[in-house]
């Protein structure tokens, strides 16, 4: 078997013994590299459910000996491999400790530690999973014999055409990402500040659940609110020719889902800063604005940017509104206006997906797909992982 | 040593003077302007699908409920929907084991490894991954590689996908839950001689059930309103075949309701706009009713612990 021969040698290799309590990294990357290489070299069908068997294989090898609190504290050891023909005389049972060492009570708990842990990894299963599968496609996509980087730019974004011209799904996404945040920017953190600071526990009870409906309506509804009512309701009073379908509405579409996320977020960060900081600030003689503002607000800052990133990569990463109300189905002339129609990275990806029959033949425009879902996977990453760092920081100082 | 005489305005009577107060009133208009922004938005939604879709739903709220999609809008249902939609929560369920058992892990059983701490981090990045992404990775592994046991695009591997798409919510809901069972209940288990597996059964996870359903009821609700990822594994605007039994129908087209919105949303909106809003009205009744069933076990269980 697979796994039996790799936990094998992931043991002997360090020379540490099999019950070593947890994998290090090291061992976790070369485990992968062992991975690769059939990965590369058979079907992915079969690799997958090797891989699938062998992880868990593996970590059922190493799972760590049970033991409780009190066994750190008395410095009784929990044997693992307690043999299941050992009499237990009942004389032997001084303490609790003791009656745990019972075989079969013994057995379920290595058992289901085992199977926990195994679920655990399960999380890193799905994310490697998610890397190797898109970053290989996307590799195919720029291998491919019709690929060169000319194709990259062009008129506009007509994967059918073989013209994937970027700047058009960019320019198309900052323009929904900064419509988005003008609107829930503002909005979210004044409903923060006001929940957080000014509404009293009654009329926050009642407040929230409203504010958080919003983050509960699916945003496919959001995507026919922007077209039947922000554009015509809305635009077209203002702008006067403007049509029904443009990257404006679109990206109204999307501020009104991000609200609610920039709400909550800045919320949980302003409610965190200590009580007594308010009330030294009270103590002082300053006004309720000036405690807000000069006080709360500075504690929570880091916070309240985590919630900004995070709304930022929901905003970057929202697909039905942006695939609805933008316009760009199928493809999008490069377009610098926003009251055009338009086409972003995760509409195009949607548009190339609902269209998979008639464009599976036509060259590499398919695998596009996979190439724009590792551009988009990426930027997403990045500000996951600089909120994430933000936050950290946060929980430091209190 | 006699303290000296208080100064005349102290803090309070500094705060009193309210008419002074023009930044502060100017301020608290500004953060009643975007709460009534907030609000506004919430009430315009709701408005405009209701009354964009009543005549539809006033009109033959039945034959919508019970029809197939067709091409004559006279007829247009979303039937296929609610059905696929039931049975995608159905296999959306059957995957939050997982989610539970690795919360558990992080919560219960972990130690603070190199390992714990790289299962923390993959969680939290997977949460926040977008939808669509989840749909490629749908795609390669349920559609593609493992098609033989699916079906293809089938709504087995939408719901499995929507299924890794929820783990890392309810990874999150769950270990939140678990972490606020007091410590106190598991040295009592203990104390009585109780492995750490059996207190995990049998007190830690009965203590942490309500807040472990409210997360899993949420995250019904949540891979309910996902289209995005369905689109890319291959959902049905509608579909046309009749099915001989359950299992042909778990391998064979499907469709869900938010799949049957986008598709009425992109239909010309003269004839259609009414069937968009009207699925969207079904879809939204869907999720609030989930989504109440979650605030009554929450407020159920802050009753109980009288709190």
């Amino acid at each position: 078997m697979h796994g039996g021969v790799l936990g094998h040698n992931i043991a002997t290799l360090d020379g540490s013994p099999a019950s070593s309590p947890t994998i290090t990294i090291r061992q976790l990357l070369r485990f992968g590299a062992l991975y690769a290489v059939p990965f590369l070299a058979l079907d992915a069908n079969v690799v997958l459910a090797l891989l699938i068997a062998s992880l868990v294989g593996v970590y059922l090898k190493f799972a760590p000996d049970c033991r409780a609190p009190w066994d750190h504290l008395a410095g009784t050891r929990v044997i693992s491999g307690f043999p299941s023909n050992a009499k237990l005389e009942l004389a032997d049972v001084h303490t609790a400790a003791d009656l745990r060492l019972d075989t079969k009570r013994l057995g379920d708990e290595r058992r289901a530690r085992r199977l926990l842990l195994g679920v655990g990894l399960f999380s890193v299963l799905a994310s490697g999973l998610i890397v190797w599968v898109i970053f290989r496609e996307a590799a195919e996509f720029v291998l491919a014999d019709e690929f060169s980087w000319s194709v990259l730019t062009g008129i506009g974004w007509f994967p059918r055409r073989g013209i994937f011209d970027l700047s058009t799904l960019f320019i198309g996404t900052l323009w929904i990402t900064g419509i988005a945040m003008t609107v829930a920017g503002p909005v979210g953190l004044g409903v923060a500040i006001y929940l957080s600071e000014y509404a009293s526990p009654r009329v926050r009870r009642y407040l929230k659940p409203l504010v958080e409906t919003l983050a509960s309506i699916p945003s496919v509804v959001i995507g026919l609110f922007a077209i039947s009512f922000i554009s015509p309701k809305v635009l077209q009073p203002i702008f006067g020719d403007l049509g029904i379908f443009s990257l404006l509405a679109a990206g109204l579409g999307v501020g009104v889902l991000t609200v609610p996320i920039v709400a909550s977020i800045s919320e949980d960060a302003m409610r965190a800063v200590p009580q007594e900081l308010r009330e030294a600030s009270y103590g002082l003689g300053s006004r309720k604005v000036t405690t807000a503002l000069r006080v709360v607000f500075p504690a929570a800052l880091s916070g309240i940017s985590a919630a900004f990133i995070v709304g930022i990569s929901r905003a970057i990463g929202e697909t039905m509104v942006v695939f609805i109300a933008a316009g760009g189905s199928g493809g999008a002339i490069f377009e610098t206006d926003p009251t055009q129609p338009g086409q972003a990275i995760t509409a195009a990806m949607a548009s190339l997906g609902a269209g998979t029959d008639s464009v599976a033949g036509s060259g590499i425009a398919f695998q596009s797909l996979y190439f724009l879902g590792a551009l988009l996977f990426v930027i997403t990453l990045v500000m996951n992982v600089v909120s994430d760092r933000i936050v950290g920081r946060f929980r430091q100082v209190y | 040593m006699a303290l000296p005489p208080i100064p005349a305005p102290v803090s309070a009577d500094l705060r009193r003077r309210r008419g002074a107060d023009l930044k502060g009133q100017l301020f608290q208009a500004l953060l009643w302007l975007s709460l009534g922004i907030a609000v506004a938005m919430v009430g315009a939604v709701l408005w405009s699908v209701s009354a964009d879709g009543w005549s539809l739903i006033s009109e033959r709220l039945w034959s919508f409920l019970r029809n197939p999609s067709s091409a004559t809008p006279d007829n247009a249902g979303v039937v296929q929907g609610i059905r696929g939609s039931f049975i995608l929560a159905g296999i959306v369920a059957a995957t939050f084991p997982l989610g539970i058992g690795a919360a558990v892990y992080l919560e219960e059983l972990a130690d603070d490894g190199r390992l714990t701490r790289l299962i923390r981090v993959t969680v939290r990045n997977l949460a926040g991954v977008p939808s669509i992404v989840y749909g490629l990775l749908g795609l390669a592994v349920f559609v593609k590689s493992l098609g033989g046991l699916t079906g293809g695009s089938s709504i087995i591997s939408a719901g499995l996908t929507l299924g890794v798409l929820v783990f890392p919510v309810v990874v999150i809901t769950a270990s939140e839950a678990i972490r606020a069972v007091p410590q106190s209940i598991r040295d009592a288990s203990y104390g009585l001689g109780a492995t750490q597996w059996e207190t995990i059964c049998h007190q830690v996870i009965p203590a942490a059930l309500p807040g472990i359903l409210t997360g899993i009821v949420l995250s019904i609700s949540r891979a309910l309103g996902e289209a995005a990822p369905l689109l890319v594994i291959g959902a049905a605007p509608f579909y046309s075949t009749g099915f001989n039994d359950f299992f042909e129908q778990l391998q064979g087209a499907f469709t869900a309701l938010p799949m049957n919105v986008a598709s009425f949303a992109r239909l010309p909106a003269d004839t259609w706009a009414g069937h968009a809003a009207a699925a969207s009205l079904v879809l939204l009744v869907v999720i609030f009713a989930i989504n109440l069933v979650a605030m009554v076990i929450r407020s159920r269980i802050t009753k109980k612990l009288g709190r």
